[in-house]
């Protein structure tokens, strides 16, 4: 199951610039949760699946993640492939693309992806989902899990990909600009905040400061957390044994600043927990570059589970 | 106790002590909630507590409680269980040879002459405890077990290390584990797995299970060697 699948055929496209971090990713792994591995996936779903969508794919077929740009592509291919996610200002054979749509790619041209301008990550989806290795139910790559190959690692140069549906044609398609999610630019980003079973522990005091403060996103984030720099939180319970995480969980670590959990995160943490979040704020929080500003605002959990069942319901995820 | 840590999740807290009798009722919850609640997507069992998220679409709180409610006061109504691991799934006992010596062992020493002991006394100690599987994670194929003999029981370091090499065997309180990964880490360091245990990834990551029991044999710095 873990071993790397012998290619089966031609490529279809050479990477020639992987750009500072790029990986496979899917909509993560439910399975291996109970032996402690992570959930994975696209840290922007929201961009992901209007990727797959946009294909006619399955949600959860596997597509790149670029992170912050920097990388081309050489097809060997006449195919069409999706770009949704942070603006890198794609072009092909230099003419710009624009993004959130399909494209149609010739053998030999190349598709650039410049260092994104707004936001970290960009989705690029092939037609049936690119052909990799999985594990545990999924594609997705977690570097923290140490599994082989592509699923523990970022893509190389010279990395050949292949995809399952080659010779699909399909019509041009682009999401209309009003789906297109945009950020304005200085607004703090809203994180909702459901209190958790640990909030009660925290004093007064810090559970002003978590709601009064402006945070901002600190530069240490990665596809584990969302950390984020404001006033010290010094209280909160002291554990023995770790608690189960969910995707979101805000926890409060060693430097007494919080942090969203996204989804390269531990099954289990040991730091006092604030509360959950909203699960589809995390596709903010994964496009918001260091220093934006963040605040946390009273959360309606119930309003949250219905938002995530529409939005399950219309991309069909299982 | 139930507690919602997410818009669908719920976090059920038993009232036992994280100890074979009471790992072995949150695992009886466990089954009792995947066979009582629709559409449950995951569970993790973690010392005395058991996460359960579920599909947002067949999520109802309140119906969720009160399964779970019911569930809890079945598990924990349960006669208490016999010695030995309650599933299948984990009725292998895994047994992992270790070499104590302190070339391997950095805190090996320290730990000994705080507690009064000889080093040799550290490892039978430690190797003579068939030890529970009280949760799983922090990395893939890291198992927290307990109880260590209390008489080599140490608290972790003040400040991790920054690299703790693949198969380091660690004390922090009550409990032990083994590093199945290089990574940071800060409990005390008393021995070393040989490499070889951990290559395999499918083998790293399924090795342990909550509930299952788990054995270290002394090995000598020789096997150590032909094994790694």
């Amino acid at each position: 199951m873990l071993n790397p699948t012998d290619r089966t055929g031609p490529s279809h496209a050479v990477v020639e610039r992987p750009g500072p971090y790029c990986t496979v990713q899917d909509l993560g792994r439910r399975s291996g949760r109970r032996a402690g591995l992570a959930p994975g996936g696209a840290m922007d779903q929201r961009a992901f699946l209007w990727a797959n969508r946009l294909l006619g794919n399955d949600p959860g077929d596997a597509a790149l993640e670029v992170t912050l740009g920097g990388f081309v592509l050489r097809f060997d291919a006449e195919t069409s492939i999706a770009v949704t996610g942070a603006d890198c200002g794609a072009t092909l054979d230099g003419v710009g693309t624009g993004a959130w749509r399909t494209i149609r790619v010739r053998p030999g041209q190349m598709l650039r992806l410049s260092y994104s301008a707004t936001g970290m990550r960009a989705y690029l989806a092939f037609p049936g989902g690119l052909e990799t290795d999985r594990a545990f139910g999924s594609a997705s790559s977690v570097a923290r899990d140490g599994l082989p190959g592509l699923l523990g690692r970022p893509l190389l140069e010279g990395e050949q990909l292949r995809w399952l549906a080659p010779d699909r044609t399909l019509p041009n398609r682009h999401l209309p600009a009003h789906l297109v999610p945009s950020a304005s630019p200085g607004a703090a980003l809203e994180v909702p905040l459901i209190p958790g079973y640990e909030w009660p522990e925290f004093s007064d005091a810090d559970r002003d400061r978590v709601f009064a403060a402006e945070w901002t996103v600190d530069p240490t984030s990665d596809r584990t957390a969302i950390r984020l720099t404001g006033p010290a939180l010094t209280s909160g319970p002291r554990t023995l044994d770790s608690t189960p995480l969910v995707d979101g969980t805000v926890q409060v670590t060693g430097d007494s600043r919080p942090l969203v959990f996204m989804r390269d995160r531990p099954t289990i943490g040991g730091y006092p927990k604030l509360g959950g979040t909203d699960p589809i704020v995390l596709d903010a929080l994964a496009q918001s570059r260091p220093g934006t500003p963040v605040r946390f605002v009273p959360a309606d959990p119930e309003a949250i589970r219905l938002a995530i069942a529409r939005r399950e319901s219309f991309f069909e995820i299982l | 106790m139930i507690t919602f840590p997410g818009p669908v999740s719920a976090l059920v807290t038993l009232p036992v002590a994280p100890d074979r009798d009471g790992i072995a009722r949150v695992l009886s919850l466990e089954r009792l909630a995947q066979e009582s609640l629709p559409g449950v997507r995951a569970t993790i069992p973690a010392f005395n507590r058991l996460l359960v998220e579920g599909s947002p679409s067949e999520w109802d709180p309140g119906e969720v409680e009160s399964a779970l409610e019911a569930a809890a006061r079945s598990a924990l109504r349960a006669s208490p269980t016999s010695p030995g691991p309650p599933t299948t799934a984990s009725a292998a006992t895994v047994s992992l040879p270790v070499c104590y010596d302190p070339d391997l062992a950095p805190d090996l020493e320290e730990l000994a002459a705080t507690a009064g002991l000889a080093t040799g006394e550290v490892a039978r100690l430690h190797s003579s405890t068939t030890y529970l599987v009280l949760a799983t994670g922090f990395a893939p194929g890291f198992a927290y077990l307990g109880d260590v003999d209390a008489r080599i029981a140490t608290p972790r370091r003040p400040a991790p290390r920054a690299r703790v090499p693949r198969g380091a065997v660690g004390i922090a309180d009550r409990r032990t584990g083994v590093y199945p990964a290089e990574g940071p880490g800060g409990w005390r360091l008393i021995g070393r797995v040989p490499t070889a245990f951990f290559e395999d990834a499918a083998e790293r990551i399924a090795r342990f299970t909550p509930g299952g029991s788990v054995e270290f044999r002394p090995i000598a710095r020789s096997d150590y060697e032909a094994e790694c």
